[in-house]
C-alpha cells in the first residue's frame, strides 16, 4: 500500500516534468485501477467504460490465426471512428486488460503491438467513440506455445 | 528506447522498441522477485501529446509497438517516455524523417 502511494507521487512527478499541465495525459492504471485486475473481458470493459455493450463494427483487427510464440503475438488494429480511447483485452491471461490508448485530435487509430498470451484465446479491441458508443472487433488466436513464460 | 519516425502523406508512423523485461506477477513470484513492467508510455512532438498509452504486464518483453499521428513535420523531435511499476522512467528523443 505504501509502495503504491509512493509510486503515485513518482509517476505524477515524472508526468508533471514531461507533460505540461494543459495537455491530456491519462494514466488509466491510476484512474481505473479495477479495470486492470478484472479477470474477464466483459468485466474489464465494464470497469473501464461503465458498460460492456459494444457494436461490432468499424474496427479492423489483424492478428495471426496461429501464434507460434505466445510471448510475442503481433496484434494490429485500426479504425476511422472519431474516438476518445482504444483498449485491448484478451481472455488468455489471468487478467484481461492489456493496454489503453488515450486519443486526441492528432491521433490516428492505427496501432501495432506485441503481446503475451498464456494460451489460446480471443483478443478484443474496444474503441470508445466520441459519440458515447463503444465499437469492437474480436479475433480468436490459437497459441502454439504459451507465453507467460510459465 | 529505439524510435523510428517517418512522415508520409501527412501522417507520421512510429515504430518503437523499449528495452524492458516486462516481468509479470506470475513469473516474478516463481523467481522470488518483484514484478516489474512498463505501466505508461507517452510521446510528444512540439509539446503536443501524440501517444498516451496505459499498459500492463501483458505486453511482450522488450515491447515493440507502432503508432501513428498527424500534425507534425519532418525535422520535428519526438520525445518518448515510459514509466514502470517500480517508478523508473526512461526518455528518448528522435527526429522525424
Amino acid at each position: 500500500m505504501e509502495r503504491r502511494k509512493f509510486l503515485g507521487f513518482g509517476i505524477f512527478a515524472a508526468a508533471a516534468a514531461f507533460i505540461p499541465a494543459n495537455l491530456s495525459a491519462e494514466d488509466y492504471r491510476k484512474t481505473k485501477p479495477d479495470a486492470w485486475t478484472a479477470h474477464t473481458v466483459e468485466d474489464a470493459i465494464a470497469k473501464l467504460y461503465g458498460t460492456n455493450k459494444t457494436i461490432e463494427q468499424g474496427v479492423t483487427l489483424t492478428a495471426p490465426d496461429v501464434a507460434a510464440n505466445g510471448g510475442a503475438v503481433p496484434v494490429d488494429f485500426s479504425s476511422e471512428i472519431a474516438a476518445k480511447s482504444v483498449a485491448v483485452f484478451q481472455n488468455a491471461n489471468p487478467e484481461s486488460a492489456v493496454c489503453v490508448f488515450t486519443l486526441n485530435e492528432n491521433s490516428v487509430i492505427d496501432y501495432s503491438i506485441k503481446m503475451k498470451m498464456k494460451q489460446s484465446g480471443t483478443i478484443t479491441i474496444v474503441v470508445e467513440g466520441r459519440d458515447g458508443k463503444l465499437y469492437s472487433a474480436k479475433k480468436a488466436i490459437n497459441v502454439a506455445l504459451g507465453g507467460c513464460e510459465g | 528506447m529505439e524510435i523510428k519516425a517517418k512522415l508520409k502523406d501527412g501522417i507520421v508512423s512510429v515504430k518503437a522498441m523499449a528495452k524492458h523485461p516486462m516481468l509479470t506477477y506470475d513469473v516474478a513470484k516463481k523467481q522470488g522477485v518483484e514484478a516489474n513492467f512498463i505501466t505508461h508510455i507517452n510521446a510528444s512532438v512540439n509539446n503536443k501529446v501524440v501517444l498516451d498509452m496505459s499498459t500492463s504486464q501483458f505486453l511482450s518483453k522488450n515491447p515493440i509497438f507502432k503508432f501513428s499521428f498527424k500534425g507534425a513535420a519532418v525535422g520535428d523531435t519526438i520525445t518518448m517516455t515510459w514509466v514502470d511499476l517500480s517508478g523508473a522512467t526512461e526518455t528518448t528523443d528522435s527526429v522525424i524523417k
